[in-house]
Parts: C-alpha cells; sequence; structure tokens
C-alpha cells in the first residue's frame, strides 16, 4: 500500500474524528434547539443548559463515591450522567414556566437564565470545593468509551472509529449520532413530529384543530432541554473530565445558529453543527502554527457570519434564477 | 317535550372580557337538529364571541350553553370537538407546509404501531369524504398551493373527520366568488340533509335568505330579532341589524365628457420570487375624477397590482405613468412624491401601526414634509392638532390624539388611514378593499370620502372584493383572473352575476390576450 | 398596579431570594446581606474638629461610575430595540470604543486635553457605532438574526482587543499585559477626590436627554419608532425601514463605544489585556428594568449599579462570590419580565390573607 495514501488518510481520520468529538456538544444543543424551534419556542438557554447539566454531571459523580462507597465503580459517572439530564431538562422547564405560564418574553427569560446558571455554578463550585475555576480537585468520572475491537491496527478506518489514541469515542458520541437519525425519523414520520410542527408553524391553527398546543410546547422546550444536557454531560464527562466555570463557551449560542444556518432542518442544522465542528479543530491546528490565539479564537464567530450571509446570497441567487425563468416565461408571447 | 330535538341553546349568555369590554349580554337563542341558522349583525355586534364560546375558545362570564341538551362547558376546543362542534373560522386556520390529508386529520390521526403517522390511511380517509360531501380536493396538494376557495373545503373537511354534527361557519363566503358561494350553499344544504346541524355567520342579507332557515340577529352584543326566515325580509333585517334606518348610497358621478387620462398603465407584469408569473399584460386607463373598479377573486393579481402601483414591488415588465411621469419601480416615497397615496389591503399588517398613537400613525406618510416637520424636527404641536381635526372631521370614536389606533374598531382605524392617505389631495389613489370588515355605517362615511375625492378630479383605482361595492362606486370595471385582465365593463352594463362568472374564468368571451 | 411597583415588587422578590441563596452557601448570611445592601453608602462621622467627613468615598465614587457605564450601555440596548431589535452586542461595541479611544490617545501622545479628549471621545463613539453598523447592515441586508450576529460580533471585539493590546500596545515594562498608561491630557481628571467620578457621570445623563429628544422630536427618531412598531406599515408608508434600523443599531453602538471611553480614559486610563466582557449584558438588564422606555434608563442604572457595587463590598467582607449578584441579576430579569407574575402572586397573597381573616 501507498505510504503516502495511508499518512493523508491517516491524518483526515485524525481530523474527522476530533471533528465529530468538538461537534458532539453542538450537535446535542443544536437538536435541542431544532425541537423547541419548531415547537414554536427558540430556546436561548441552550447554553445555561448546558452549563447545568455539566455542572451537575461532574459534580454528582465525584460526589457519589462518597454518597455510594459500596456502588460498583462504573456506576459513578451514570449516576452523574443521569442528574445532569435531570438539572438541564429542570432549567428548561423553568425556562418553560416563565414563558407559558408566567407571560415572560421567551429570549429575555433564556438570557436571564443563562446569566442564572452561570451564576449558579460558579456560587456552587466556590462553595463546594473552595476554587471559582474549574472542579480540578474533585476526582469526577468519565463517561465510558466505545472501541471497537479488532481494528486498531487496520489503517485510517482504526483512527477514525477509535480516536487516534486507540481509546474509542465517548459513548455519547454515538448516542448524539443515534438522537439525530432518531429526531430527524420522528419529526417527519411520527403523529407527535407532525403536531410539534404544526404548533411551530401556526399555533392559530394548530389550537383550533384541538391540539393542546401548550403542552406540545412545554414538550418541545423539556426535549431540547434533554437534548442540550446530553452536550453538556458531554462536556464535563467526556471531552474534559471536570468542570471550568462558563464552560459552554458560546457553543449553546453556536447550536442556536446552527438552527437557523442550517433551515431549520435537521439534515441542515447536523451539517452546520459538525461545519463549527470543523472550525474549532481548524482553529487548534492553526494554533499549533504560529498563528496567533486572538485570531484562531476569531475563527468559529466569523466563519458563523460568514455563513449566515452565504446562505442567504444562495437564497438570493436561487430566487434570482427561478425569477428569471419566470420572466422569461412572461416575455415569450 | 319538544318537537324537534335542540342542537345548540344558548341560555343569557353573558362574555365580559378581562379589560371590562362586554362582547355579549343576556344572549338566548337556539338551533334545532338539521337546521341551517343564520347569525347576523355588524362588524362589533358580538356574532364572532359567541362563535367562540361555543368551540371553546372563549368561555362565557355567565349563563349556559346546552350542545343536544347537554350543558357544555368547554375549556377548550378539544371539548368542543368531543362534543360533536366544529368551527370553520374566518381566518382559515391550516398549515401551510402539510399536505391537505395531514390538515385534515391533524388532532385526530390515524396511527400505525410505534405513534407513527398513517399518511395511506389519512389520504383515503380524506378521499372518503370527500366521496360523502362532495366537497372536491387533492389530498396530497400542500395547502399552501391552494387557492382560498378550496382552503375553505380543507376545513369543512377537517371539521367532519372529526365526527362534527354541529358545523359552525363565520363569514365563510367572505373570501368566495358567487360560484363558489352557490357550491358551499349546497354543501351545506346536503349535510343539513344528512343531519347536521349548521350555523353560520353572515352580514350578508342575501345569503341568509338563501340559506337560512332560522335567524338570529345581534346589535351591540344582545339579540334584537330571532325569526323564521319565511317571516321577515330583508328589510327588517337591515333594521335589527343597525338599529336605525341606512344611510341612502353615495350619489353616483353625473354623465359627461370623458377627460383625457391621468393615469396610463401599460404592459405591467410581475414575476415573483418562485419564478411564477403573478400579472402580465395589464393596461388600463384612469381620467381624473373617474374611479376604476378592479374585480377579482382574491390572489388573482390583485395584491401584485396594488404593490406596483404605489412603489412596494417593482414591475417585471411595462410601467405607469401619472400625468406623463414614471411612478412604478422607484420606491414607495418617490411614488408618493408624484402624487400616489395607497389605501392597504390588510390594515392591520401594512396599513397602521396598532402599538402606536393615533397621531403617530397619521403621520407615517407626511411626517418628512412641512408643516409636519422642518429640518428634521417634528412639529408635535401641529400634529396634534391635525389629528384632532381628522377626529372630529371623519366622526371618529376615539378617546383622544394619543389613544393606540389598535384600540379603535375597525370602521374607525380605516377612516382614519383613508383621511391620512388623502391628505395631501393626492392626484391618484389606489384603494384596496377600503371598507373590508368594516361595519355599515361607517362604509357608507368611507364610501362618501372616495366620491368626494374623485369629485375633487382623483383618479381612484378601487380594488375590491365587495361586487356591490364597486358596482355602486365605479365608473368603469376591470376583472382580474390570474394575473390578466380578461374583461372590462361600464358600470352601468354590467351586473354582479356576469362579473361573477368573469372572475372565475367562465366569461363568455376567449381567454387570453385576444383584442377585438 | 403601576410599572414602577411591579418592577420594585421584583426587584424585592429577586433580592429575598438572592439572600436565600446567601444563606446555603454562607454562615453569615445577615452581614453577607448587610454588605450588599450598604455598601456603595458613604459613612459620615464627625471629626475632632467638629466637621464632618465622610469615609469609603472609594465605592460611593464606584458606585456612580458603575451607573454611567451602565447608562450608557443600556442606551446601546435600548435604541436598537425601539427599532424592534435585539442587539446583545455592547459588548463587543464597548471593546471596540475603548480600543479605539486608547490607541488614539496613545498615538496623539503630548498634544493639549483640549485636543486628545475630543478626539478620543469621537474615536471610541465612531469604533462603536461603526461595530453597531456591521450588526445592522448585516441584518438588512441579509437578514442574519441580530442576536446571532451581534454575540459573534462581541467574541471577535474581544479578540481584536486582545490582539492589539497584547501585541501591538504593549508596555513591556508593565509587570503583566497592558497598554501605556495614556497621557495625562487624555484623560477625564476626578470630580469627586479619591474617585474615578469624572465629568463622564455629567455626559451619561446629557446622552440619554439627547436620545430621548431624538426618539420623540426628529424624524429619525419617529422612523425608528415606526420601523419598529411595524416595518411593513412603514414600508408602505414611504419610512426608509432598513436605513432607520441600521442607524438605530449605529447610534446604539456609539453609545456602548462611549462607555469604552470611559473605561479607558477615565476608570483605567490605561488598557489591560483581561479587560472583563460581559458589560452588554449588564445593559440587557438595565434596559429592561427601564423597560425600554429611554428617559427612565439612569435611574434604572443607579439602581443596578448599587447591587453590583455591593456585591463587591460583601465578597470582600465576607466569604460569599460576588457571583450571588448573577443570581440575583438573573432573577430580577426573570421576574421583571414575567407580565402574568406579579397578579398571580398578589392574587394568592390576597386569597391567603382572606383565608386567614375567615378563620380568624
Amino acid at each position: 500500500m501507498n505510504l503516502d495514501l495511508v499518512a493523508t488518510g491517516t491524518a483526515a481520520a485524525v481530523v474527522a474524528a476530533a471533528t465529530l468529538r468538538a461537534a458532539t456538544p453542538i450537535l446535542f444543543a443544536s437538536l435541542g434547539g431544532l425541537i423547541s424551534e419548531l415547537a414554536g419556542c427558540i430556546n436561548v438557554a441552550l447554553e445555561g443548559v448546558m452549563l447545568v447539566a455539566a455542572f451537575a454531571g461532574v459534580i454528582t459523580s465525584a460526589y457519589s463515591t462518597l454518597w455510594f462507597p459500596d456502588a460498583p465503580l462504573w456506576l459513578h459517572p451514570w449516576l452523574g450522567c443521569a442528574a445532569g439530564l435531570l438539572a438541564g431538562t429542570a432549567l428548561a422547564g423553568l425556562l418553560a414556566v416563565f414563558h407559558l405560564e408566567l407571560g415572560a418574553d421567551l429570549i429575555v427569560a433564556g438570557i436571564g437564565l443563562n446569566i442564572l446558571a452561570q451564576g449558579l455554578t460558579v456560587l456552587l463550585m466556590a462553595h463546594l470545593t473552595g476554587d471559582k475555576g474549574s472542579t480540578a480537585s474533585l476526582a469526577s468520572f468519565a463517561l465510558p468509551s466505545l472501541r471497537w475491537p479488532g481494528i486498531g491496527a487496520v489503517p485510517v478506518l482504526g483512527v477514525l472509529l477509535n480516536g487516534d489514541e486507540d481509546t474509542g469515542h465517548n459513548v455519547l458520541v454515538y448516542v448524539a449520532m443515534a438522537a439525530t437519525g432518531l429526531i430527524a425519523w420522528a419529526l417527519r414520520h411520527t403523529v407527535f413530529g407532525l403536531r410539534l410542527r404544526a404548533t411551530g408553524e401556526n399555533a392559530e391553527a394548530a389550537l383550533a384543530a384541538g391540539l393542546p398546543v401548550r403542552r406540545l410546547r412545554y414538550a418541545g422546550l423539556l426535549l431540547s432541554g434533554l437534548l442540550a444536557s446530553g452536550g453538556g454531560v458531554f462536556l464535563g464527562m467526556g471531552y474534559l473530565t471536570l468542570f471550568q466555570a462558563d464552560m459552554a463557551a458560546g457553543r449553546g449560542y453556536l447550536a442556536l445558529a446552527a438552527v437557523f444556518l442550517g433551515g431549520r432542518r435537521p439534515l441542515g442544522t447536523v451539517v452546520a453543527a459538525l461545519v463549527f465542528g470543523a472550525a474549532s479543530v481548524t482553529a487548534a491546528r492553526l494554533g499549533q502554527l504560529a498563528v496567533p490565539a486572538e485570531v484562531v479564537f476569531m475563527i468559529p464567530p466569523l466563519v458563523t457570519i460568514a455563513a449566515l450571509v452565504l446562505v442567504k446570497q444562495h437564497q438570493r441567487l436561487a430566487t434570482r434564477r427561478r425569477a428569471a425563468a419566470g420572466r422569461a416565461a412572461l416575455l415569450s408571447p | 317535550m319538544t318537537v324537534a330535538p335542540l342542537a345548540i341553546a344558548l341560555e343569557d349568555v353573558e362574555k365580559r372580557y378581562p379589560n371590562g369590554t362586554l362582547a355579549n349580554s343576556g344572549v338566548s337563542f337556539t338551533v334545532a337538529a338539521g337546521e341551517i341558522h343564520a347569525l347576523v349583525g355588524e362588524n362589533g355586534a358580538g356574532k364572532s364571541t359567541v362563535m367562540k364560546m361555543l368551540y371553546g375558545l372563549e368561555r362565557p362570564t355567565a349563563g349556559a350553553l346546552r350542545i343536544h341538551g347537554l350543558l357544555a362547558d368547554f375549556r377548550h376546543p378539544g371539548d368542543a370537538i368531543a362534543a360533536g362542534v366544529g368551527l370553520v373560522a374566518q381566518h382559515l386556520n391550516l398549515v401551510p407546509s402539510l399536505t391537505v390529508a395531514e390538515n385534515v386529520v391533524l388532532g385526530h390521526e390515524p396511527r400505525k404501531p410505534g405513534g407513527r403517522l398513517d399518511r395511506v390511511a389519512a389520504a383515503a380517509r380524506v378521499r372518503e369524504l370527500v366521496g360523502q360531501s362532495g366537497l372536491a380536493v387533492d389530498p396530497a396538494a400542500t395547502v399552501a398551493s391552494l387557492p382560498v376557495g378550496v382552503r375553505q373545503r380543507v376545513e369543512i373537511l377537517k371539521v367532519l373527520h372529526r365526527g362534527a354534527r354541529i358545523i359552525l361557519l363565520d363569514e365563510p363566503t367572505a373570501v368566495l366568488t358567487p360560484p363558489e358561494t352557490a357550491t358551499l350553499f349546497a354543501t351545506l344544504r346536503h349535510l343539513a340533509a344528512a343531519g347536521h346541524t349548521v350555523l353560520v355567520i353572515t352580514h350578508k342579507l342575501d345569503e341568509v335568505k338563501a340559506l337560512a332557515g332560522g335567524v338570529t340577529v345581534l346589535c351591540q352584543g344582545r339579540v334584537t330579532g330571532n325569526a323564521r326566515m319565511a317571516d321577515v325580509n330583508e328589510g327588517t333585517l337591515a333594521r335589527l341589524m343597525v338599529g336605525r334606518d341606512l344611510p341612502p348610497p353615495p350619489p353616483r358621478r353625473p354623465a359627461g365628457a370623458r377627460l383625457a387620462p391621468r393615469v396610463i398603465a401599460r404592459d405591467l407584469g410581475y414575476v415573483d420570487g418562485d419564478g411564477a408569473i403573478r400579472l402580465r399584460d395589464v393596461g388600463f386607463e384612469v381620467a381624473p375624477g373617474e374611479i376604476l373598479g378592479i374585480a377579482g377573486v382574491e390572489g388573482n393579481g390583485q395584491d401584485v397590482l396594488a404593490r406596483l402601483l404605489s412603489g412596494a414591488a417593482v414591475p417585471t415588465t411595462g410601467d405607469a405613468r401619472l400625468d406623463g411621469r414614471v411612478f412604478t419601480g422607484l420606491s414607495p416615497r418617490a411614488a408618493r412624491s408624484l402624487g400616489v397615496a395607497v389605501v392597504t389591503e390588510d390594515r392591520l399588517h401594512d396599513g397602521a401601526a396598532p402599538t402606536l398613537s393615533i397621531v403617530d400613525n397619521l403621520l407615517a406618510t407626511r411626517y418628512a414634509q412641512p408643516p409636519l416637520s422642518r429640518r428634521g424636527l417634528i412639529d408635535r404641536g401641529t400634529a396634534r392638532r391635525w389629528a384632532e381635526a381628522v377626529i372630529a372631521g371623519f366622526d371618529v370614536r376615539a378617546t383622544g390624539p394619543h389613544q393606540p389606533i389598535g384600540a379603535l374598531s375597525g370602521g374607525n382605524m380605516q377612516k382614519l388611514i383613508l383621511a391620512r392617505e388623502i391628505a395631501d389631495a393626492p392626484a391618484f389613489l389606489v384603494a384596496s378593499q377600503p371598507t373590508r370588515g368594516v361595519d355599515i355605517a361607517a362604509a357608507a362615511a368611507l364610501h362618501t370620502r372616495l366620491v368626494a375625492l374623485r369629485d375633487q378630479g382623483a383618479a381612484i383605482l378601487l380594488i375590491s372584493a365587495d361586487l356591490d361595492e364597486l358596482l355602486v362606486l365605479s365608473d368603469r370595471i376591470a376583472v382580474l383572473y390570474r394575473g390578466r385582465i380578461v374583461a372590462r365593463f361600464e358600470a352601468g352594463a354590467v351586473d354582479a352575476r356576469t362579473l361573477g362568472l368573469h372572475m372565475t374564468g367562465l366569461g363568455p368571451e376567449p381567454k387570453g390576450g385576444d383584442h377585438d | 398596579m403601576t410599572e414602577g411597583a411591579r418592577i420594585a415588587l421584583a426587584v424585592g422578590a429577586a433580592l429575598a431570594l438572592g439572600f436565600l441563596v446567601m444563606a446555603c452557601v454562607t454562615d453569615q448570611p445577615w452581614a453577607a446581606f448587610r454588605a450588599l445592601v450598604t455598601g456603595p453608602l458613604p459613612s459620615m462621622e464627625r471629626a475632632a474638629d467638629g466637621r464632618l467627613v465622610m469615609h469609603r468615598l472609594v465605592r460611593f465614587g464606584a458606585w456612580l461610575q458603575d451607573a454611567t457605564t451602565l447608562t450608557l450601555v443600556g442606551l446601546a440596548i435600548a435604541i436598537p430595540f425601539r427599532a424592534r431589535q435585539f442587539s446583545l452586542g455592547a459588548d463587543g461595541q464597548l471593546f471596540m470604543g475603548a480600543l479605539a479611544a486608547a490607541a488614539l490617545s496613545l498615538g496623539l501622545g503630548d498634544v493639549p486635553a483640549a485636543i486628545a479628549l475630543p478626539l478620543a471621545f469621537l474615536a471610541a463613539a465612531m469604533a462603536g457605532a461603526a461595530w453597531g453598523l456591521a450588526a445592522g447592515l448585516l441584518k438588512t441586508r441579509f437578514e442574519a438574526n441580530e442576536i446571532v450576529t451581534t454575540l459573534m460580533l462581541n467574541v471577535v471585539a474581544v479578540q481584536v482587543y486582545r490582539l492589539i493590546v497584547g501585541r501591538v500596545l504593549n508596555d513591556p515594562t508593565a509587570g503583566f499585559i497592558t497598554t501605556p498608561p495614556l497621557p495625562g491630557a487624555a484623560t477625564l481628571g476626578p470630580l469627586i477626590a479619591r474617585t474615578n467620578v469624572t465629568a463622564m457621570v455629567l455626559v451619561a445623563p446629557a446622552a440619554v436627554a439627547a436620545v430621548v429628544f431624538l426618539l420623540r422630536r426628529t424624524t429619525l427618531g419617529y422612523e425608528i419608532d415606526l420601523a419598529g412598531a411595524n416595518p411593513w406599515f412603514a414600508a408602505r408608508a414611504g419610512v426608509p425601514v432598513a436605513r432607520a434600523t441600521v442607524l438605530a443599531f449605529a447610534l446604539g453602538g456609539a453609545f456602548a463605544g462611549l462607555a469604552g471611553f470611559h473605561v479607558s480614559n477615565a476608570l483605567l486610563k490605561r488598557l489591560p489585556v483581561d479587560l472583563t466582557p460581559g458589560m452588554g449584558l449588564e445593559g440587557i438588564v438595565v434596559a429592561l428594568l427601564a423597560r425600554g422606555r429611554v428617559a427612565a434608563l439612569p435611574l434604572a442604572a443607579l439602581g443596578y449599579a448599587y447591587l453590583r457595587v455591593g456585591a463587591q463590598a460583601m465578597e470582600r467582607a465576607t466569604d460569599v462570590p460576588r457571583e450571588v449578584v448573577l443570581v440575583i441579576q438573573a432573577l430580577i430579569i426573570l421576574f421583571v419580565v414575567s407580565d402574568r407574575l406579579a397578579p398571580l402572586a398578589l392574587g394568592s397573597l390576597r386569597r391567603v390573607w382572606m383565608r386567614i381573616g375567615r378563620t380568624a
């Protein structure tokens, strides 16, 4: 086999695996953002949900060893995972209550909850660990990685499927992929998906058709909380194995951008999330070269803005093409 | 023991909104099973509120509703649907991106295991309902692609799919052509014969006469009349509705020599962003002191024509001139500065800013010129005095010039909009649906103003779905069908029936652009 | 219930809940709460010679300084909001404003204050306006969601700031990464001794007054209002909607830029690389507390700055981290925007009250 080819392929596989890893939290959150957006509720609190989920996951997995000293070791990360999902979903539930019951503006309430999440996590972290920066002093757990046996030696594929350190991908990376397929399918083919989309597109029509609009919106927001929590748990118990202040680092907002960028469709959203993942990997790679870190950090936001502009330009060109065809038809007698 | 079982009974129903508005008070009437009953009254008389209460969208603050003899306390539409009540709302409530079948079954979907939607069964169900009711629609079509008349059929199918025995229709003919109306009435009679009860809201008395067996008249939230159709005539009903005698129609223009045209449009064509041809080969002339009426079913290019003529869209072909100067293809502001004014079709959407005050709404077209502003500074005192003069002069019911315009009734809002548009004595006024959803008295006042503007020498293009309005006001009438002018008439030489035929493409002349 | 009472109630409830949170993380919650509530006030004492002496003026000054910045960033949120644009970009605009003011001040070197100050002031306003203009153009030209673009522009601005402060304007003699101190002629002197309360404390209310006048009395202000109230109607009426929207963004940006000028040329007098972002979000709180009424911004800013300075006092006096103020801030936001909360709470309170009355 041509060694250059293998080397190139391996390098590409390393980048692809890293992209997948970097994209996973954004992917989770953007799927969540998509679901609530389709239910007619923009979820700006994705960022806060991720933070809270990461924090609850990390703290619970660490404290679980104190609370249940006799439990088997493999249980602690899963308890953390459950707590993270629960906490994040609860925050989304809070958003739903404030918006649907108390009449709060969805965007402002979302921003409020993000601030709440930021404050509460740091406050509690400082209280529990005496450190306002990270939980490095706690022994928290990571969720297990899935390693495909027997392909470590296979060039390219081995790196792609098991990562460059041959440890395999975190189980949540696979969950994210499965969730993507499941959600795309469910939105299109289930009664729930139909009702959710109807609610988001024309709430008045959904109400007149006898649909429980409020309950559907609760469902949309809670599901979006659950999914974004998956992203948060991955950040604290997969991507890293600790919690840091402001750990979500804008990924929740990026996820929201991915939903808009993807035209509010599952496939588009996933592609946009992967693009953001790739942008951050590229940024990290450039950082290893002599490019200043500040420039590197500008890449993801600039990519987002450029993508929004390009998508619009693309739509415009398509419109212009269609209009030109219509114009030709109009001018021909 | 009653002879005919009652399908609907209202007993002293009252509805007071949280803000204190009393929409209904002491409303009592009954509808027998299998009857077609009409609920008539002016806008704001409380008809829609009755419908909403019957469908669980609002709850009465006092009194009781009975459906088939049972006390009905509907908390939301789901309860009403379960009790066999279905509503075809005035603003059609469909989800545009879904198919006909999906819209029909929404809320009561046939399922496959695993919570999956059974699309095949849904389509079959729609075909079955189409067979039973005679309402022709394609179950696989996307609702967004359907004309309004067909969408309404989808609404009725939706109601039938839920097994409704009582069908409520809120102003169902407002968006229909005469032939479509006839089809709808046939369907409703067919459904009533099959045992359905139909309650229909309308303010068109000829329709009541043609369709209903019984009628209830509402005026200012109360029942002012209740009769079998056989026992009353239209004049009696009209008096019951308005509470007084109707004003006479405005005088027709004295016949005279036609002047040279002031507005000349030629060859106007428009292609939208989807590449669809929305308007083609449209040409017309309007003389000073003349009203040209444009008839047509909604969605046949009237909205596009109004947008082109007011500078809100750029024509793909052709242009229009006012006193020799091209005013299309520029901008709304440029068109206005050349003497064009526009009353838009949907006043809440692009005719006013409901949250802003009357003053701010009146300012919108004139704020940038003296005497209302100088060197970028608005003269608030002058603006307020002008608003007060308009409120008095146009008999607008408002608490003052700073009241939000959205708090006014449709008629009062429309008076202010017309006042704003004619304030600068425009040379050319494009008026789209100027009296839609406006009560009879306000409509008469608006008509008088339009005629007065005409008599001052303005050219007016009147776009309306209300054929009576067109026939009364216009000097000439052109019919738009699928983006073309398919027929032209002198106003005195045509009736509503002929216009209706042309509006649906069934006119006697050959279709297409042939000239005679 | 009046709007003011509603907001007072919301703030009171948020403070009460904040106290509960404090009680969870410290065993001296009362001391912490007292520090929070009285922190910004100066204390007066009668000195030996019988004169009144003010103590803790530094914190009192900090209160006014903070309120000045907050008023300006509040304008940066409130003006685009009049055009119904949800700009979250005050942060980036502030950083660009600060950077421009500092760079110009350093670049001019030794010139009289009469030249340096106005130029730095203008540079800050223009830099902020340019950053706002970018978001406005992205919105009107490309329909790019302004929430997303302003957040992204914030990130870019902070990185541009760090790049230039760290690599271009860096003062190698300082012990940390920062610009050299700005020339004295370019900085504002204090109005109150031992504080950084400068003329900017008067500029902020003047700016508010100017904006109130602009919105109420000028054609541009009217255009912004109409474009926000109903853009479709505004367009049909002949109002240049896109221009008004873009100008609202730019105008808002100019005031955030001035907040940057306040930070660089009045408060810090040099720019450290790790200037903390987040002031823009505080601007949202202020705009929210003012309920979109520009004239109420200074009052809202004073109230909110009081809380922030109190939190710093609390952190110094006790073991409660100042992040507790984030929690209180979030609760204020949530309670203020929940229109149905106050009637609901008061209603149930009344019911409980009546039940007590009946049983008694």
